[in-house]
């Protein structure tokens, strides 16, 4: 069988998206945007399938896959029912789970509510077991306890386990006795056990993960396995699952380890920046992705996405910023993305005070902006662009959305100007004003709260709305220079195409760099790369292309926080000198200072396991030189670095081959979205077909 | 035109500054305390010291802020570009030595234009006990340093002889020195982007967007308040005791509600104690902000504006309005939670579906210290602990959960246990505490400490003789047990006391439940079997309380 295409798939709340991309002529065969099926998401993607010609269905190399199944399930989809879990741990401890950090989320709220335990107290068995810090046996484990929650969990039906007794990041054997007594009594139970899921110190943090992995499995595995019969009845191929560290795998390792595939889809928007970074020759980027309800921002370093390893699943977000105990805490690798409702369908509103609001409500698919005409009767985002002129007055998608212009202004009218005094264009120039305020915040948050000066960096917006403010929002963050890429608003499922396998490996330590010898830290990377090329091996990965990545999780001793450090290229010699070296730089980078004179504590190994795949070529396009385009209309619009009207020329993105070089103020439509060029700012179309949007200085 | 735009865009820019300024405060912090309980705040006020915004996460420092601003106007003779004001005095608008803030003015082109100021919890300041918090104090002396209003940096030049004093003064100097450089990084970071928010806008713009803030908080506050009922309403409350004189202290108010005003009336509390838990002026105003912000709409954005409907009372030497030199390190953390809970008591007969019944009310603040046998050195570890939150209409209370005027995390067993000579016994739920009611009270924690070499142990806590009340019917919450197993005995301890450990010694906590809503009768059957099921509440203990016996 030929391998000529690759599928990438991305399930979303709203849409599916997959793309298909031909290897040999280096271009996308075909894109499509579906409706998800949220009851059964297999079903749009296997619908979609059938309609994909024999030749293509013939020689596929693999798909890639993206899925919010199992936020879905955690957020109580109708469908997913969570299945019933238990927990084991240590005897006096059973309701660490529940006492979390013993925060409440929001402070001023009498009403909140902790989000619900995923295991109640009953099932949450305790046994008489003990270890210390060092991993000393402090008390063995009591067998006879064992028999009474095996005889428990087999009566109440329990489907799926987690194991996380004290310190096992420190000894494991406690919980591997555990484990492997549950495999020989209980026949079909799912088991996640703490040190193979997050095997790092802070009881809470492992315990809450190790729960939602054994709450995610049952309902991830049959998800997948049901998935990959499907397709394989269409096209016997391989799939593999994208992670939200950015990286994919198998789906028998998903399936093991589900909380490694939480965010998977709002990572691919991040990968895919990525990968467009390494096609044009540049390694930092701000990564802007802006859809119908949230935008979301991330950033890329030195061709590589920020990683985060703290999250929380449904947790509510305040501008940008996961609420501290408002979802399902989990310790594993997250590209770092800051998020802010204010997407195409945000509403504007005037709240009890007079002042003029943006979003969180989003006016959605249904029943969408005011000028859908599909009912909606509040002026959104999308609505704001049209009054200003920015958007295409009659209709979008190329004509498969009929636009009503007298909607949106009537809304405007209705909602804003009665209660305020302000005209559909002063409210509409205010909205996008507020708007942009919001999405800058996020921008900083990933950028300048994390020590990046977003001036270096160059920002790739996309999502169907991140073009229209991509001019504004680089203003504010003075940033000069501006990427769209060829499909804005499926460039999510683009990314999907070019992820390597990427496996984290942490192995626990909480020594002094002192009192930790080379020999001692040189054994545990070895032992976790010989499990990484197992795993690597098994997703079918050659030796030639595995990269293992060594990091030290450091601190100073007596700290609450570890920084992430690389620790590849250290021998025996410089080691400690170097580790130390290294931790302070890092600490005076992101915090200001360092304090030489600490002692630095080396907290775990962590080490990246990577199977490279071979990347997509895309085809260059022949530049045409001077050649001049004519608009295909011309109409009035708001620009905001002007701050009035002007008439201005509107060209079709299809006009655009490379080369071309136009100046703002400008307009440019394109099946997917509408992209909006500042005055001041210049666009040349490259030789991918991308638009390089540059500020001009002053004299130019 | 654009008045109300330029307005929310100064106001949103404004807010995230100071969340910014906390960022960098926490990031570049030394200390535990700060960097993952966040016991911090960070503020920005105008030239005439009226708070714009204010990012905080403990609650505690809400009112204190603005009186410390005000009283560094008062204080301060002439303000210069570079200043940085230091100051932790308690009877200056401070909360408790412990809190230590740095106020800066901004300056644009040479002109006033506001201040910004942060706060943070410094793990020890001095005094009689590491960790400056010691319950049996009478004088402030004994809590450590007292820092009047003065110039750590003057026209952007360090004195280095007030930060050695400082330091000097402290047993963890490294770390307070750390701490105060986050505290100089974090004005520095509201400077800059102060600077570039004014240059963007223009002073007079920037001054009429923020004068239009303030009103329209207000504005929205009195509105929040009109919908609540005219009435006026008295209750009070008790502490257990001053932890030097064993008797119990009244906390009273009269609160007014006057079409768009509220009057808080503290006057009828005790008299000031022997002891550390007077509250100054700030923490009274603290709890009374933290009330009328919960009560009404939490959305309002929080600044001079949202305050000015509300008029607090106090007399001068009593409780909640001590007078110098009372220690006041318990009036910060303890007395703060009961003047909540005292003013939550009047607007039960007011607002009754608004208010939940009493939640825990104390932080059982812990201090174990000694020698740690395993390296020989002093160490101190510093810990609160949640209980029950109080039940609401229509919802039961939280289990194990820190509530109102507190919020900080807990530190996880697996640091404690290698970093000090303790060893953690037991952190669960305590079963039966939540007092019953239609909707029952949050329940309370039991936290065991086994003590792996000899030491000192310190409490400060309360509700130990007056249980967390229950509201219209609901049972009250079980009340706090402290107490030491020693050779299998059980010696029970007072809510706040400083006793000496012996190797092996188990320390016994036993936070209290939060107060049931409703009469328990009423309570749905299928609730109370599933709290049974779910091992809340023995069978045995809802038989004898209810009376009903579930199969």
């Amino acid at each position: 069988m030929s391998s000529r295409y690759r599928i990438g798939i991305d399930i979303g709340g709203t849409f599916t998206d997959i793309v298909v991309f031909d290897k040999e002529i280096g271009d996308f065969k075909l894109v499509k945007k579906i409706s998800t099926t949220p009851a059964d998401p297999s079903r749009a993607v296997i619908e979609a399938l059938r309609g994909f010609s024999r030749d293509i269905l013939d020689s596929v190399e693999f798909i890639i896959h993206a899925t919010t199944i199992a936020t879905n399930a955690l957020l109580g989809q109708e469908g997913l029912e969570l299945p019933r879990t238990a927990l084991i741990t240590t005897k006096g401890f059973r309701d660490i789970l529940e006492i979390g950090r013993q925060r409440r989320p929001e402070l001023y709220n009498l009403f909140f509510e902790r989000p619900k335990s995923l295991i109640p107290r009953h099932y949450r068995f305790e046994i008489d077991e003990r270890m210390n810090h060092n991993g000393d046996i402090i008390k063995g484990i009591n067998i006879m306890d064992l028999d009474k929650i095996v005889e428990r969990l087999i009566k109440h039906d329990i489907k799926s386990v987690a194991v996380s007794l004290l310190h096992s990041y420190a000894n494991p054997e406690h919980e591997k006795i555990i484990e492997n007594e549950l495999i020989r009594r209980i026949k079909s139970i799912y088991i996640s056990v703490s040190h193979k899921v997050d095997p790092e110190h802070r009881e809470f943090e492992r315990t809450s993960t190790t729960v939602i992995n054994a709450v995610l499995m049952p309902i991830v595995t049959r998800y997948l396995r049901n998935l990959e019969k499907k397709i394989n009845n269409l096209t016997r191929t391989k799939i593999f699952i994208m992670q939200s560290s950015g990286g994919i795998e198998s789906i028998g390792n998903a399936s093991r380890l589900p909380v490694s595939i939480i965010e998977s889809g709002p990572a691919s928007g991040v990968m895919a920046t990525k990968y467009l970074l390494e096609i044009i020759g540049r390694s930092d980027a701000l990564s802007f992705d802006m859809g119908g309800t949230t935008a979301k921002a991330g950033a890329v370093i030195n061709f590589q996405p920020i990683i985060t390893t703290e999250y929380e699943v449904g947790g509510k977000v305040h501008v940008g910023r996961i609420i501290k105990g408002s979802g399902y805490p989990i310790r594993f690798p997250f590209i770092d993305l800051a998020e802010v409702s204010a997407g195409g369908g945000s509403i504007i509103w005037v709240d009890e005070g007079g002042a003029l609001r943006v979003g969180p409500i989003s006016a959605g698919a249904e029943p969408g902006p005011a000028c859908y005409g599909k009912g909606g009767e509040k002026p959104t985002i999308t609505d704001a662009h049209l009054i200003l002129g920015r958007l295409n007055k009659k209709y979008l998608l190329d004509g498969d959305l009929k636009i009503y212009f007298d909607l949106a202004k009537e809304s405007f009218r209705k909602n804003i100007y009665n209660l305020v005094n302000l005209d559909p264009v002063e409210a509409a120039i205010g909205a996008l004003k507020i708007a942009n305020s919001l999405m800058s915040k996020i921008m900083r948050i990933v950028s300048v709260e994390r020590g990046i000066n977003p001036s270096d960096l160059i920002l790739v917006a996309f999502g169907g709305a991140g073009p229209m403010h991509a001019c504004s929002l680089a203003e504010e963050l003075n940033m000069k220079e501006i990427l769209i890429p060829r499909s804005p608003g499926l460039f999510s499922a683009i990314g999907l195409l070019s992820v390597d396998f990427k496996h984290t490996l942490i192995k626990s330590i909480r020594k002094t760099i002192d009192s930790l010898s080379f020999d001692e830290l040189e054994n545990i990377f070895r032992r976790l790369e010989e499990t990484g090329k197992k795993i690597l091996l098994s997703e079918g990965i050659s030796k030639e292309n595995m990269i293992f990545n060594r990091f030290i999780d450091a601190r100073y001793l007596g700290q609450g926080y570890e920084l992430i450090i690389p620790a590849n290229g250290i021998n025996s010699e410089n080691y400690a000198y170097l580790i130390s070296n290294r931790f302070h730089n890092a600490h005076e980078r992101k915090y200001g200072y360092s304090l030489v004179d600490e002692k630095v504590e080396v907290v775990n190994a962590r080490l990246d396991v990577i199977g490279l795949i071979n990347k997509p070529k895309l085809r260059l396009m022949r530049t045409r030189k001077n050649k001049a385009i004519e608009p295909f209309a011309k109409r009035e619009a708001y620009f905001e670095s002007i701050d009035e009207f002007i008439e201005v020329p509107v060209f079709k993105r299809i006009q655009l081959s490379p080369g071309v070089k136009l100046n703002g103020p400008v307009i440019i439509e394109q099946y997917d979205s509408t992209i909006i060029v500042e005055e001041d700012w210049q666009l040349i179309v490259d030789n991918y077909g991308n638009l390089l949007i540059t500020k001009q200085s002053g004299d130019n | 035109m654009m008045d109300i735009i330029t307005m929310e865009i100064i106001r949103g820019s404004l807010e995230y500054t100071a969340e910014e300024m906390g960022i960098a405060l926490r990031n570049s912090a030394y200390s535990t305390n700060i960097k993952e309980r966040m016991d911090h705040s960070c503020a920005i006020f105008d030239n005439k010291g009226r708070l714009i915004t204010q990012a905080e996460h403990i609650p505690v420092h809400l009112g204190a802020m603005p009186l410390a601003v005000k009283s560094i106007i008062k204080d301060v003779e002439d303000f210069n570009e570079g200043d940085y004001i230091i100051f932790n005095d308690p009877y200056y608008g401070g909360t408790h030595l412990p809190d230590i803030t740095l106020v800066t003015p901004f300056f644009y082109n040479g002109e006033l234009l506001g201040f910004l100021a942060n706060r943070a919890h410094h793990s020890d300041i001095g005094g009689k006990i590491p960790g400056s918090m010691p319950g049996d104090a009478i004088e402030i002396f004994e809590e450590g340093l007292i820092i009047p209003p003065i110039k750590l940096i003057k026209r952007g030049i360090l004195n280095r002889d007030v930060l050695k004093l400082i330091l000097s003064n402290s047993r963890t100097p490294k770390i307070r020195k750390g701490d105060i450089m986050a505290q100089i990084a974090a004005n520095n970071i509201g400077l800059d982007r102060l600077k570039k928010l004014v240059s963007k806008f223009g002073t007079k713009r920037f001054m009429e967007s923020i004068e239009a803030v303030l009103n329209y908080s207000e504005r929205r506050m009195r509105k929040a308040i009109s919908k609540i009922p005219s009435k006026t309403v008295y209750a009070e409350d008790y502490l257990d005791d001053s932890g030097i004189v064993n008797k119990p202290i009244k906390i009273a108010v009269e609160v007014k509600v006057k079409k768009t005003e509220l009057i808080f009336d503290f006057s009828k509390s005790d008299a000031e104690v022997d002891g550390s838990i007077n509250a100054p002026f700030a923490v009274t105003l603290s709890a009374s902000y933290f009330v009328l912000r919960s009560i009404t709409d939490p959305t309002i954005p929080a600044n001079d504006g949202t305050y000015r409907p509300l008029k607090v009372i106090t007399k001068k030497g009593t409780v909640v309005d001590s007078t110098f030199p009372r220690a006041v390190a318990g009036g910060n953390v303890e007395t703060s939670q009961r003047i909540v809970d005292v003013l939550f008591k009047a607007f039960s007969e007011i607002l009754p579906d608004k208010v939940p019944a009493a939640s825990q009310g104390t932080m059982n603040n812990i201090v174990i210290g000694g020698i740690d046998p395993r390296t020989g050195e002093q160490y101190t570890f510093y810990e609160t602990i949640g209980g029950g939150f109080g039940a609401r209409k229509g919802k039961d209370g939280v289990d194990g959960v820190h509530s109102n005027m507190t919020n900080t995390m807990n530190t996880p067993i697996e640091e404690i246990e290698k970093r000090y000579p303790i060893m953690i016994l037991k952190y669960e739920l305590r079963k039966n505490s939540g007092g019953l009611g239609k909707w029952r009270g949050g329940l309370g924690i039991i936290r065991a400490y086994k003590i792996l070499g000899d030491g000192m142990l310190s409490v400060l806590g309360d509700r130990h003789k007056f249980k967390p009340w229950g509201l219209f019917g609901g049972k009250p919450g079980f009340s706090g047990r402290y107490y030491i197993i020693r050779n299998g005995r059980e010696i029970m301890l007072r809510s706040k006391c400083s006793v000496k450990l012996l190797k092996g010694d188990i320390v016994v906590i036993e936070t209290p439940g939060g107060g049931g809503y409703g009469d328990p009768v009423e309570r749905d059957i299928e609730l109370i079997r599933k709290d049974v099921l779910e091992e809340k509440y023995d069978k045995d203990f809802i038989r004898i309380a209810l009376g009903i016996e579930l199969d």
